[in-house]
């Protein structure tokens, strides 16, 4: 507890034994009036002065003018324990809130405590601890275990495992040798590592991220703005509602002035707009905050609104879907042994560095000697040739195969086909493909569970290839042999089939697609960790490239917004109970307090839930 | 321009979306929020004259809420 916060705690405790003895000992008539107002002036005193100097500044309705109006109208109509039980009963609630909000604010921003306090520097021999925002570009820097990474560098020397939950969510360490980049806001767990700085502090990624989720409560939601609209009609019709409740019945019903004013009274303490005001940020900051702990980087409520009436997800394929990387899927041989057909087609191709014959070299289990080769002769567009421990070995395409004489004959899998012939016979082919990645089928299955209503793929790719994947992972739609420009405009025309309520939301790495991530009503980039271009572009930043954490999103995206709207349902619910309950003359001032403050508190504590979202 | 300040003693939420309201009234300001989350104020402002309009917020602050001042 904070001073001011101990010192309304002693306020709270005196005024209520003041009230206590006042309310025991038998006094009657004048002599009240002192021993009630005692405890009154005590736990009051700042709601009045407030009240008193708001008003001088013009604002009229906020919450000390509403309660100072309150409790003085309570103490003229001659109901002094309740005047001083309602302020008590006021000040008590809004400590408390006061503590729930202090202790959320804490919760969440120990979530994103990935700040580092300090870099290790050697000067000299000596290592020294300065600022991270002093240290410059080209700079060597100690990483030591259990530290975090303070600046994006580069390893020098070391090798260690890398915990990144703090940024991915993603709890499996990733092992850096020397020359792999190290990402700022990872925790070293085991060696030490030099690090040669490539990124100034501003511009590390750790700043980016904590710039982009402190900017996040800029972006407000749809909710956000209908409470706040809501808040500032709401209170003055209530209080214009309460007097006519102490004018009109007392004149057209007899009833009695003193029952009309109490009544009226009532009306003024719930007319406080404070609990609908601060649950729903609340609920969004709570939501923003335990997505990001996920790996989830959501750069405004808006955005998290947008996610949960998520109806049509498109997908980019190669680098979201697939993991973008060439790699040989199969090997059918002719006459040789798989291994070596695949070494002699590597060995042809020894000499080039065209991603194909990477992906060949690749493949081989054993070190290629490339001194078994000579005579090589690259035809371009088709293949290569070259003598091989003296056979002439040729490796490409059908072409190069007629070229060749040899009979070859097509394969049923998609993806490049390798066609391998030596001297003049055709030996079999070699498959090679981008691979899909391990979690996108789980991907797609998920989001169909939420009951998103359609799943597009968009690829430049051929259109075996791109259905052979969609096809796969169950995708309903799949657009091929695009170039960015249709992406814009398929995603246009997909825009256009959605439903007034329902959004779209495209995923794509980042990169070239910033067009279409701008254009859609979600964009999501993947693979956000060291990607500049993807954290700029896109409205929701998935930190590592899996794209199962698009439903897993959605989901938080779905919980924080049901917490929302709890909140506002309750909130209304119980004002408005107690508004229609004072105006039958059932409910007390004590009720009228609870719907202010202690709904406030309820709504707090329910809009924590959302910084657990998304587990299931 | 856009500028980040702190907020110190910012105590209700109410508060802070009349601050954010009145503060969007001056002339000058472009956009502002104030998030009483993270009790900050984002101040968007002409680039000429950023310092005058600071001038007026710090005025209208202390006119909303004065009990929420400005880091400044």
């Amino acid at each position: 507890m904070s001073k001011k916060q101990k010192r309304m705690l002693y306020r709270i405790i005196a005024s209520a034994v003041l009230l206590l003895a006042a309310a025991l000992l038998p006094l009657e008539g004048w002599a009240r009036v002192p021993a009630f107002l005692a405890p009154y002036l005590i736990i009051g005193w700042d709601v009045l002065w407030r009240a008193a100097r708001n008003i001088s500044h013009g604002q009229v309705f906020d919450e000390n003018f509403l309660m100072a109006l309150a409790t003085v109208g309570a103490l003229c109509v001659g109901e002094y324990p309740e005047a001083v039980f309602v302020m008590l009963f006021y000040q008590v609630g809004e400590l408390f809130q006061n503590c729930a909000v202090e202790q959320s604010r804490k919760s969440i921003a120990a979530l994103m405590d990935i700040r580092p306090d300090y870099a290790n520097i050697e000067v000299d021999g000596r290592v020294e601890q300065v600022d991270p925002e002093d240290v410059e570009i080209g700079s060597i820097i100690l990483v030591k275990a259990g530290e975090r990474v303070p600046l994006d560098g580069r390893v020098t020397e070391g090798s260690s495992t890398l915990d990144t939950a703090a940024l991915t969510g993603e709890s499996l360490p990733r092992p850096v040798r020397p020359g792999d980049e190290v990402i700022s806001g990872c925790v070293n767990l085991s060696g030490l590592l030099r690090v040669r700085v490539t990124q100034p502090f501003e511009e590390s990624t750790v700043s980016k991220i904590l710039d982009l989720v402190e900017n996040s409560s800029a972006k407000k939601a749809k909710a956000e703005h209908f409470i706040t609209k809501f808040a500032r009609y709401y209170t003055p019709a209530v209080v214009l509602a309460a007097a006519v409740l102490a004018v009109l019945p007392p004149l057209a019903l007899g009833w009695t002035w003193t029952d009309a004013v109490k009544r009226a009274l009532n009306f003024l303490v719930v007319s406080c707009p404070c609990a609908l005001v601060i649950s729903v940020p609340l609920s969004f900051f709570g939501g923003i905050g335990g997505a990001s702990k996920r790996g989830i980087l959501v750069k405004g409520g808006n955005y998290l609104e947008a996610l949960a009436h998520t109806e049509t997800v498109v997908f980019d394929k190669t680098g979201t879907l697939t993991r973008g990387v060439f790699q040989v899927t199969a090997v059918h041989p002719d006459q040789y042994p798989e291994e070596e057909l695949l070494e002699l087609a590597a060995l042809a191709e020894g000499y080039s560095e065209h991603p194909i014959s990477r992906s060949l070299k690749q493949a081989c289990h054993e070190p290629l000697e490339l001194r078994r080769v000579s005579g090589v002769e690259e035809f371009s567009g088709r293949g290569v040739r070259a003598v091989v421990d003296g056979k002439t070995v040729w490796a490409g395409n059908d072409k190069l195969m007629e070229e060749a004489g040899a009979q070859w004959r097509p394969c049923h899998h998609t993806g490049t086909i390798v066609h391998v012939a030596v001297d003049g016979l055709y030996a079999g082919h070699i498959v090679i493909s981008d691979q899909i990645k391990e979690d996108a089928p789980q991907a797609v299955a998920a989001l169909k569970r939420l009951g998103i209503k359609q799943t597009v793929m968009l690829t430049g790719d051929a259109a075996e290839v791109g259905e052979a994947v969609a096809k796969q992972l169950g995708l309903d739609q799949v657009h091929t042999r695009l170039l960015p420009a249709d992406k814009v405009s398929r995603v246009e025309a997909l825009l256009a089939e959605t439903s007034a309520k329902g959004t779209l939301a495209f995923v794509g790495d980042g990169i070239n697609d910033a067009p279409v991530l701008s254009r859609a009503d979600v964009g999501i980039a993947m693979g956000g960790l060291g990607s500049d271009a993807a954290i700029e572009a896109a409205d929701v930043v998935l930190m590592d490239d899996k794209p199962s954490k698009l439903a897993e999103a959605i989901a938080i995206a779905r919980r924080t917004l049901s917490i929302v709207r709890q909140n506002i349902g309750f909130a209304l619910a119980v004002k408005a109970l107690v508004l229609v309950l004072s105006a039958l003359g059932v409910s007390n001032m004590w009720q009228a307090v609870f719907a202010d403050v202690g709904v406030s508190v309820i709504a707090i504590l329910n809009a924590m839930r959302a910084l657990n979202a998304g587990k299931t | 321009m856009k500028k980040r300040f702190k907020l110190v003693d910012l105590d209700c939420a109410n508060c802070a979306a009349k601050m954010e309201e009145a503060i969007r009234r001056i002339e000058g300001v472009n956009d502002c929020t104030v998030s009483f989350m993270t009790q900050k104020l984002t101040l968007d402002a002409e680039d000429g004259r950023f310092d005058a309009v600071l001038q007026e917020v710090v005025k209208t602050c202390k006119r909303v809420e004065p009990d929420c001042t400005i880091v400044i």
